[in-house]
């Protein structure tokens, strides 16, 4: 039987009206790196808060390590937290914000010198014992806040969109790091964000959540490739297109407009109203129609962005009018189409994930609170 | 330009003139050896002698500090429970409670003055040093709450929670996260409450008992019962070099 660092059972939390997680379950590994991913209000926060003990669920389970403490107040549970505002405290020096966790554990001032020394290192700071907290650059309080969630050996160490307030040169820098020093300490992460970018660099594993609820948990890959529902397929990756259609089963999908395409079997869709997802990559283009490929359709060539890497295309199509897609640019003699040329755009069956109609997915919603 | 740069200039040195002049002036006289108020004769420091010498300026003194410490103390820690919780819990009727701390400052002292001696005649409570403290304190204490809470908006809760997870309890957290982070508003609001119960004259004036003096009174007494006199002067001097002192180390307090 595998122990769990951190098991969350069928919690929900309301404030108010709102229901801002909605009988949510998960399962993190030990060592894992994780994220919660998700716009803004989706519940991210506040999951992240109840594991912390900062909130109280109104029901269900929160274990650690296979204990329960769903009643253990947050200064009991061996955790680690990075807020969002890093909330470094400001009278104190980096070496008393480090020894912070220690002193309130009773650990022997020689032994907290030897870990702060320790630690200090790991995060790439060594000799900065004495800076004051206003003396740091944002990146270097970053990993004081980093040094004293983590010297305290917690059980997990969990990160609020830490990152937020960096510049982005910085913040890349700082992904790399995060996953280095996780794997360093070998210590359980659980990581929330809004920014699929970081969550899609440094996760094992990601649960996207919306309106309270998980939508799909699995590793970045699979999230990718095989999303779960419309909304997992829109709020990940550049961009996705969506036909609109019936399943008709034997996989064929039938648009509105009456064409067939062949997309992979899934019996559950039967005769429902689904949408065939492809990623803007996934699709051939030519001018000619190409043989050997069973879903084709003609349009016409709205808008040429140049990417460098690769070739922009916005097509237009019987089936759906801005069809967006990405043209690795892999010779410098291919064919660059210009607007108002015909093309034909075609993919394969696999490049297709059929999916149940969502009416609307919103991408983001509004905060519960802050 | 130039003549902006000039008119602003001159504009300076007036208002620090208003300001200061009439101060300054007294300081110099109290040195003034004639007891003329216009001019100025020779040097001398036989005023602060037998300013020294007055045994009862020095009861005094020593009434208007001990009085203006307990006022410290009890309106700082009112004033700092309530602003607290006003920025942490964010209640509802919270702009009721800062509109109401703030007319106490607002009215006129002789009409506060008035209040609290009916208040107390009323009740039936005999004057002492305790209606006079009582007397200071229900006006200091929302001077208290203002300056402190001035200082807590935009303290951040996180802060807490992060000493939380570290592992401090509540107790923990208030002493060593908490009250340390609120100090420089705990210290602005005491030198100001302190300044404020020391100098005051007319509430004193009329909470006090009879022949229990704090400074400024003892001054009032003086004025009224011999005129003007040069060792007012002095005393005067004395009154304020004290409360620049502690304005003084406020500043240098919050410099730190």
């Amino acid at each position: 039987m595998t122990r769990y660092a951190v098991e969350i059972e069928n919690v929900t939390k309301r404030f108010g009206k709102v229901v801002a997680v909605n009988n949510v379950t998960l399962r993190i590994k030990e060592n894992e790196f994780f994220s919660l991913l998700g716009p803004s209000g989706c519940g991210k926060t506040t999951t992240l808060r109840i594991i912390a003990g900062l909130e109280t669920p109104d029901t269900g389970v929160v274990r650690l390590r296979g204990v329960d403490v769903t009643n253990v107040p947050t200064h009991k549970r061996n955790i680690g937290m990075v807020f969002q505002h890093l909330a470094l405290f400001p009278h104190m020096n980096v070496y008393d914000n480090i020894a912070f966790g220690l002193r309130m554990r009773h650990v022997p001032e020689n032994e907290i010198k030897e870990r702060v020394k320790r630690i200090l290192e790991i995060v790439r700071l060594p000799g900065f014992e004495s800076r004051r907290i206003n003396q740091l650059s944002g990146g270097q309080q970053q990993r004081v806040a980093l040094a004293r969630a983590l010297v305290i050996e917690p059980d997990v160490l969990l990160l609020d969109e830490p990152l937020g307030a960096l510049d982005l040169k910085i913040r890349q820098h700082m992904m790399v790091e995060l996953k280095r020093i996780q794997r360093e300490v070998g210590t359980t992460f659980i990581y929330v964000t809004h920014d699929q970018n970081e969550a899609m660099v440094m996760s094992d594993r990601l649960a996207v959540m919306r309106n309270g609820v998980i939508q799909q948990v699995a590793p970045p890959h699979e999230i990718y490739m095989k999303p779960a529902n419309m909304f997992v397929a829109s709020f990940i990756g550049e961009a996705i297109n969506f036909f609109e259609g019936v399943y008709k089963g034997n996989g064929e999908f039938e648009t509105k407009e009456g064409v067939i395409f062949k997309v992979a079997d899934d019996p559950q869709l039967i005769n429902k109203k689904t949408v065939i997802a492809i990623r803007p990559e996934r699709f051939q283009i030519s001018d000619k129609p190409p043989e050997g490929i069973p879903n084709t359709i003609k349009g016409t060539i709205e808008i040429t962005v140049f990417k460098g890497s690769s070739i922009e295309y916005r097509v237009k199509t019987p089936i759906n009018d801005n069809v967006i897609v990405f043209v690795p640019n892999i010779s410098p003699t291919m064919k660059i189409f210009n607007p108002g040329d015909t093309v034909y755009i075609s993919w394969s069956v696999e490049a297709g994930v059929l999916l149940p109609y969502e009416e609307k997915i919103e991408l983001e919603t509004i905060p519960v609170r802050r | 330009m130039k003549l902006t740069d000039l008119f602003l200039k001159v504009y300076f040195y007036i208002m620090l003139a208003l300001v200061y002049f009439p101060i300054a002036i007294l300081i110099l006289f109290s040195f003034n050896e004639s007891r003329s108020k216009l001019a100025f004769t020779g040097f001398t420091i036989e005023n602060y002698i037998s300013l020294i010498n007055d045994r009862a300026v020095w009861v005094s003194f020593y009434n208007s500090i001990w009085i203006a410490i307990v006022v410290v103390i009890i309106s700082i820690f009112l004033g700092l429970m309530l602003a607290y919780a006003i920025v942490r819990y964010n209640p509802k009727g919270k702009d009721i409670i800062d509109t109401l701390m703030l007319i106490p400052i607002i009215i006129p002292e002789i009409i506060e003055a008035l209040t609290l001696l009916v208040f107390f005649l009323i009740l039936g409570i005999p004057l002492s040093p305790a209606t006079i403290i009582i007397g200071h304190a229900a006006f200091d204490i929302p001077l208290a709450y203002i300056i402190i809470k001035a200082r807590l908006v935009g303290y951040d809760p996180q802060y807490e929670e992060a000493a939380r997870t570290l592992g401090a309890d509540e107790i923990q957290t208030l002493f060593r996260v908490t009250l340390p982070m609120l100090m420089p508003g705990i210290l602005a609001a005491a030198f100001m409450t302190f300044v404020w119960s020391y100098d005051d004259f007319i509430k004193t004036f009329f909470t006090k008992p009879i022949g229990f003096n704090t400074l400024p009174v003892y001054l009032w007494t003086k004025l009224s019962r011999r005129g003007f006199s040069l060792d007012v002067n002095a005393l005067c001097t004395f009154i304020i070099v004290i409360s620049i002192l502690f304005t003084y180390i406020r500043m240098k307090i919050i410099q730190e």
